[in-house]
């Protein structure tokens, strides 16, 4: 396949989520809702336990996280469920693309949707508490971003995999997962404060390794030796892991029958 | 590859498909029985059977929808498997009771579907204008895809089918549900499309009619087993239904018709006619006038009809 047919293919899953995007409520909810009832929470929360500064934005920090990969997720599990919901499974599959087009490009929808949150929320954080999340700087910043997102695209397409496995029962781990990873990352915590066996779960996670480097940025000394370096090589790893567990359920449906099931 | 082998579209070979269900998936189906079909390219092929008889199951496995347990099939001279990525380029399916994304509008239905075969720009507009116009959706073309009727969602699965103007067409009862002047007009589009294009059109249907007026040949699938296999005519002419000799007399009834020499049934109707079903028209038609003249009885009418593909399927159904 030429780079131009590479990019021709993403580019369709990009317009079709952006489309479908533009004209789903419940992708509004997502997308503002849902991230504005979190950080309006997590702010007056602090002020009821009187929390420094740095520790409110160590709160929001993790509530930023989790609206970003959130709504990241969803928008990757999408490049299944909708065709699921919609019952046209067997004509995307039909069509002579890779599994790489419809999760990269419903990613790079995510991404969008995912660094809007991001701005609104750390708009509202700052404006209404004070908190300061981009005062780490524009590396940081774009660090923390991308370990969000890769995480994101990580989760959805395992996601991905599990609905293309099971059929609809498996939509609830569309939103569930990421608050099962969120929790033991640290979402709200150091991963310090773990069970000893919940924290050796948490270490397998890139995404601690990214909250734990930009936290370092608000005075929280880091728990990890090389925060980031871990956190992308553990990234690199569970993307080809997802990537061929969702292959092998493709290939699985399409030797069960569940493509066409799904399309029925 | 030899020349017999590179006319065909489709060369299957005693495919099997079995799917497995159930508690701890114990239960196991056999839908595909060791089929072999050979489509010349070109043609319009029909698959007809009952329900559950295979027919979407072979239809998906030629499409690289579903992979066989057993067996081999070339669709184009490809592997439907170890070639699945390069035919999918070729080939292209539309089913009845059609499906996609419901707030997509007819045009970005297309459109979509033509990006993902690689189409963009001019291209890509001058194809989506082209179904959309051969189709009669301009007036849908803004229209959401869940607010269409049953026919216009089946003329969208159509010119979406068509956007990378494929080899080879599979059409999966292409008008179950659709009203009786829709359904011509699909038939028609499917006609001009191999005589125009000289596409190799694939269809499941279950209307005798149909097949009958547009495939050149048909296989008739059961079980999982091909049963027979040419066109509706020589699937007539295998099944040994016979011709019916429709008769009005004076008297209206004859004793000794049902036992004369190949007579395989006579049968009277509401309208006063006898229908004889014979072996061979041509060989008893005289013989049995003859008869009944020397017998006194006023032969007032007579008419020959030969049976139609839907006997043949109540036959092979049975």
């Amino acid at each position: 396949m030429s780079w131009r047919a590479e990019w021709l293919a993403v580019w369709a899953v990009v317009v079709r989520n952006f489309i479908m995007a533009s004209r789903n409520v419940f992708f509004f909810f997502e997308l503002l809702f849902w991230p504005i009832v979190g950080v309006v929470s997590i702010g007056f929360m602090t002020k009821f336990l009187e929390l420094t500064p740095a520790q409110g934005s160590f709160v929001l920090i993790g509530t930023i996280a989790l609206s970003v990969v959130n709504v990241c997720q969803l928008e990757v599990a999408y490049a299944v469920l909708m065709d699921v919901w919609s019952k046209s499974i067997k004509h995307q599959f039909l069509a002579p693309i890779g599994i790489r087009h419809l999760t990269i490009g419903s990613w790079v929808v995510g991404m969008v949707r995912g660094f809007l949150v991001f701005v609104l929320v750390a708009a509202l954080g700052n404006w209404a508490f004070g908190f300061r999340v981009l005062q780490p700087g524009a590396w940081a910043v774009a660090i923390f971003l991308f370990g969000c997102f890769v995480n994101a695209w990580i989760v959805g397409v395992f996601v991905c995999a599990l609905i293309t496995l099971f059929g609809n029962r498996a939509e609830a781990f569309a939103w569930a997962s990421v608050n099962l990873v969120l929790m033991l990352a640290g979402i709200y915590y150091p991963v310090s404060v773990l069970p000893d066996a919940a924290a050796a779960v948490a270490r397998a996670i890139p995404l601690t390794y990214f909250l734990d480097a930009y936290r370092s940025h608000f005075g929280f000394a880091t728990e990890f030796a090389s925060p980031i370096a871990t956190g992308l090589a553990l990234s690199a790893f569970y993307a080809v892991a997802a990537h061929w567990t969702f292959f092998a359920a493709i290939q699985r449906a399409r030797r069960t029958g569940l493509l066409l099931k799904m399309s029925e | 590859m030899s020349s017999l082998a590179a006319d065909l579209a489709i060369d299957a070979r005693d495919v099997e498909k079995s799917f497995r269900s159930g508690f701890f998936r114990a239960r196991r189906t056999l839908a595909l029985r060791g089929v072999s079909l050979a489509v010349p390219r070109g043609t319009i092929f029909g698959l007809l059977g009952p329900n559950g008889a295979g027919k979407t199951t072979l239809l998906s496995i030629l499409a690289t929808l579903l992979t066989p347990d057993r067996g081999s099939a070339r669709v184009l001279g490809l592997d439907v498997v170890r070639d699945a990525g390069a035919l999918r380029r070729r080939l292209n399916m539309a089913s009845g009771r059609p499906s996609f994304l419901w707030s997509l509008r007819v045009a970005e239905i297309v459109a979509f579907y033509g990006r993902l075969y690689g189409l963009s720009g001019s291209v890509l507009k001058r194809r989506v204008d082209g179904l959309i116009h051969e189709y009669e959706l301009e007036p849908y073309r803004r229209v959401p895809y869940n607010e269409l009727s049953t026919g216009l969602k089946q003329r969208v699965a159509l010119a979406k089918s068509l956007v990378n103007d494929p080899d080879l067409l599979f059409l999966d009862e292409p008008t179950l549900g659709l009203d009786p002047d829709v359904s011509v007009r699909v038939r028609a589009h499917v006609a001009a499309l191999r005589r125009e294009r000289g596409m190799t059109i694939v269809l499941t249907t279950h209307y005798m009619r149909e097949a009958e007026e547009l495939c050149d040949e048909v296989a008739f699938i059961k079980a999982g087993r091909i049963l027979a296999h040419g066109s509706p005519d020589d699937l007539k002419r295998q099944i040994k239904l016979g011709s019916v000799i429709a008769l009005r007399l004076d008297p209206p009834t004859v004793p000794w018709l049902a036992d004369a020499d190949g007579v395989l049934r006579v049968t009277p109707d509401a309208d006063g006619w006898l229908e004889c079903t014979v072996d061979d028209v041509e060989k008893r038609l005289p013989v049995l006038l003859r008869q009944l003249v020397g017998d006194g009885v006023v032969v007032r009418n007579v008419q020959v009809r030969e049976p139609e593909l839907e006997e043949v399927f109540v036959e092979l159904a049975r």
